[in-house]
């Protein structure tokens, strides 16, 4: 039985809480009548993955059957989401293995000979070898990578590239050509949150800059009210448009699952738990942690995290027609992940943990930090946001400046060249945008090493951009203040210093709300 | 990286929020926004048979005689009366005893002829005495406790098959322990037990345990110094005893259930047992018996007052005089 998540006041019983704080995390003490949210208990997983998988594909929604729709002599894709789902990544078996394994074996006994993989990873980076196969399953790799038919998604290949149409509105709807011309493309997604799935698989996981544009920038950003909830994010209804618009062209066979929050591995399981509910054992793991984590060189404390696999378990799996896949997907996505929280705060207070969907075995530099803390925590509400208009937001990492060279080349120049100009989202938009975007230096590491795409800073400034426009002060703790001047921040060295500095915007006895997650959790602020 | 100082220094830091924190050596708290999603325990049988075989009884017997009796008795003082009401009966019986205090049960164990405390097992709470196996088992070694589930569930002996054995059992018909001193409702396990078992009652009253350690206190109080000097009344006190709190205990006559007595009468004529004791204990057995007589025994509940008059008064250790009163008084 899983218990829902629930809003907790401190009082004089609530032990310190654990803050996460990049590889690292504290143990904090919150002033009393603080209010802090939880997310909810893992809900139960499927009894049988392959037999739900199964079920799924022989009973779709608004669809036929999956074998009806294959033939031999057809072109089949399967394009799957990449390493940014889940997070952590999967422990093996991922998911996406199991069900790929299950469409190839239908393609198989329907005799279809022409099939491709694609990774859907917009403008993210090429995922190596050794990471597709983590999330294909070795035999699936051995079928089709060596062959050249398991490929990462080339958003500059404009050989490979089809303009499929405009939306009402004028947006360009251009995706991978493999996939739009195939007779039927089967999307196999992880749908960790609220945010993901739907039409925001194809249109956006297959597309070209010249399509992202249009709801990838600041103006469209700032007006998405909760990326989490997709009827009130423009984000989102760009998306839709484009979704529906590629429908009418292309066939698309959608299978999306969903998870439960088994986000941490057993030794690392207290991290999951209600602090008060800690045995001893836990209270040890949590110390020997810590200890572990302080005597640690940076390397190897990089490694006790990123080397983590969460042992996600299966709460659903529904395929068919994206929209009514993705009701029904959005429905155990809010069961496992929504806590009601009655009414606004005048002090948000995250920490935000190693990973974020950009730094899969890579850094998390400061720009991608404030894109987690702004980006998505700050998102992660329906009806309005945890905290007041006018409001500070204190967040806990490092922040200090370290780049990884290799897979965020772009984010260097952004944060020296861009960010020292200014860090308004307009500002940097109009004036930098297009010069980074099309940077020949930038294109040709996206295409050929592990780079992300050098618009790729932009649109995580962007998704700040909300958060920057709805509050006053945003400050950090524990941070590099240098770094957290750049980007236009503030640095304090402790919680209470962080609030002291935060009076001048909320007052000396202002309401807090400590957002208490990893595992995810969407308030649901009424 | 931290230099080796400041790795032991935090790893310090660490360890003492976490004790504090945490509670160690304490009972965890719930912070009160989160007790309603505690989760449902299941609860866990605990045998606790091995602790009424010999090598349990012997190890007991160490553990309460060289243990237990000397750290009570360096910590208070007691004043015991009403054994000779033991003689009239033969085990086992049922204890019943107001509950004040964590003081009660060790007060009364250590307070009964050997042969008897050798064959009492006490009854106790089992999600407060068998929650974690440590103090479940150092429960049952020290006071020979049988756990009772207080909310329904699964328990490995029933108080009847211990009674069954032969055992006598110790029980606190509140359940719980008195928030102010003051006695609360009486359940009706233990009259139950009786009629069903066909044994008799004992009923004990006692005081001053709530005011040497009430709930909350792990450790009995001293007294506070001005307290400690001799006054009217009272005799000298040595070297020896000066600053321990006093606790009386008096045990009364055995009760037995007339044949068709319902439980419930039977229940009511215990509670009037154990408050017209607690009159004993406080004027003579004779005024009390008067009181009993024309029905005018004190509440043992306690006056209706404010909350904190009812924990004052209770919070005044007994004085025990240097001659026992007599029962008659010279005119």
């Amino acid at each position: 039985m899983s218990r829902p998540g629930f809003v907790l006041e401190v009082d004089d019983r609530t032990p310190p809480l654990v803050v996460h704080e990049g590889e690292g995390f504290r143990l904090e003490s919150f002033p009393h009548g603080t209010r802090v949210i939880y997310p909810p208990e893992s809900l139960p997983t499927v009894p049988d993955v392959d037999e739900a998988i199964s079920q799924a594909l022989l009973h779709p929604l608004d669809s036929e059957p999956l074998p009806a729709l294959l033939r031999p002599g057809m072109r089949l894709t399967i394009a799957f989401d990449d390493l940014s789902i889940p997070l952590p990544p999967m422990r093996a078996p991922d998911i996406r293995a199991r069900i790929i394994e299950a469409v190839l074996t239908m393609a198989a006994d329907a005799g279809v000979d022409d099939v491709q993989l694609i990774a859907a990873n917009a403008l993210h980076r090429r995922m190596t070898a050794d990471e597709i196969k983590h999330i294909v399953g070795e035999r699936v790799f051995r079928s089709f990578f060596p062959q050249g038919q398991l490929y990462n998604h080339d958003a500059e290949d404009h050989e490979n590239l089809t303009h499929v149409g405009l939306t009402d509105r004028g947006e360009d709807v251009e995706i991978n050509r493999r996939a739009a011309e195939s007779d039927l493309l089967v999307y196999v997604n992880v749908n960790l949150v609220a945010m993901d799935g739907g039409h925001k698989s194809v249109p956006i996981g297959l597309a070209s800059y010249r399509s992202l544009r249009h709801h990838h920038n600041a103006k469209t950003m700032v007006a998405s009210h909760s990326f989490m909830d997709h009827t009130r994010s423009h984000l989102h209804h760009s998306a839709w448009r484009m979704g529906r618009m590629l429908s009418d062209h292309l066939k698309i066979f959608q299978i999306e699952t969903t998870l439960n929050n088994d986000v941490f591995p057993d030794n690392y399981k207290f991290l999951m738990k209600r602090e008060w509910e800690w045995s001893l054992r836990d209270q040890g793991s949590m110390l020997a942690a810590r200890r572990g984590l302080a005597v640690a060189p940076s390397r190897v404390r990089h490694r006790m995290f990123h080397d983590l696999r969460a042992p996600y378990g299966l709460t659903g799996i529904n395929a068919g027609e994206t929209e009514a896949v993705h009701e029904k997907t959005i429905e155990t996505v809010h069961r496992q992940q929504l806590v009601e929280v009655q009414g606004q705060t005048d002090v948000l207070v995250m920490g935000v943990a190693y990973l974020g969907p950009y730094n899969v075995n890579s850094t998390m530099n400061p720009i991608l930090a404030t894109c987690m803390a702004l980006g998505y925590y700050f998102n992660s509400y329906r009806g309005q946001p945890l905290v007041r208009r006018g409001g500070a937001v204190i967040v806990y990492h490092p922040m200090r400046a370290d780049f990884n060279q290799l897979h965020h080349p772009s984010y260097v120049d952004f944060y020296e060249e861009v960010l020292a100009e200014s860090t308004d989202p307009l500002v940097v938009e109009e004036k930098f945008e297009q010069q980074y975007a099309t940077d020949p230096w930038y294109v040709h590491l996206y295409r050929t090493s592990h780079a992300y795409h050098g618009v790729h800073p932009f649109y995580m400034w962007y998704w700040a951009a909300h958060a920057m426009d709805h509050v006053d002060d945003v400050i950090w703790v524990g941070a590099d203040p240098a770094t957290v001047r750049r980007l236009g921040f503030r640095a304090a060295s402790t919680l209470a210093d962080a609030l002291e500095m935060a009076s001048s915007t909320v007052g000396p006895d202002p309401s807090i709300s400590y957002l208490h997650n990893p595992p995810h959790l969407i308030a649901d602020v009424r | 990286m931290m230099g080796p100082a400041s790795v032991v220094r935090d790893g310090i830091d660490d360890v003492r929020s976490v004790a504090r924190g945490w509670r160690w050596g304490r009972r965890p708290l719930v912070p009160r926004s989160a007790e309603a999603f505690v989760p449902e325990v299941e609860k866990a049988v605990f045998p606790t048979a091995w602790s009424r075989k010999r090598p349990a009884r012997v190890l007991r017997e160490v553990a309460q005689k060289g243990g237990l009796e000397p750290v009570f008795r360096s910590q208070v003082r007691t004043h015991v009366e009403g054994l000779d009401n033991l003689a009239r009966v033969e085990g086992p019986v049922i204890f019943t005893a107001p509950h004040a205090s964590h003081l009660d049960t060790p007060l009364i164990l250590l307070s009964l002829p050997a042969q008897w405390r050798r064959r009492t097992a006490v009854a106790a709470a089992a999600d407060y005495f068998f929650d974690t196996w440590w103090r479940a088992v150092g429960s049952a070694v020290f006071f020979n406790t049988l756990p009772i589930e207080r909310r329904g569930g699964a328990i490995a002996t029933t108080p009847g098959d211990v009674l069954a054995e032969g055992w006598s059992l110790l029980i606190f018909p509140e359940g719980t322990r008195s928030k102010d001193g003051w006695m609360g409702r009486f359940r009706m396990g233990a009259a139950w037990l009786a009629v069903e078992h066909g044994v008799p009652i004992v009923p004990i009253a006692h005081r001053g345990t709530f005011a040497a350690m009430p709930r909350g206190a792990g450790w009995p109080s001293r007294l506070p110094a001005e307290t400690r000097r001799s006054g009217p009344g009272r005799r000298l006190m040595s070297s020896h005893t000066r600053g321990r709190r006093q606790l009386t205990i008096r045990f009364g006559e055995p009760l037995h259930a007339a044949p068709d007595e319902q439980v419930g009468d039977f229940a009511n004529r215990v509670k009037d047992a154990v408050a017209t004791l607690l009159d004993e204990e406080r004027t003579t057995w004779w005024e009390s018996r008067l009181r009993a007589g024309v029905g005018t025994t004190p509440d043992p509940g306690g006056p209706d007052v404010a909350a904190w008059r009812r924990v004052w008064a209770q919070t005044e250790s007994p004085t025990v005089h240097a001659q026992p009163r007599r029962a008659w008084r010279s005119p």
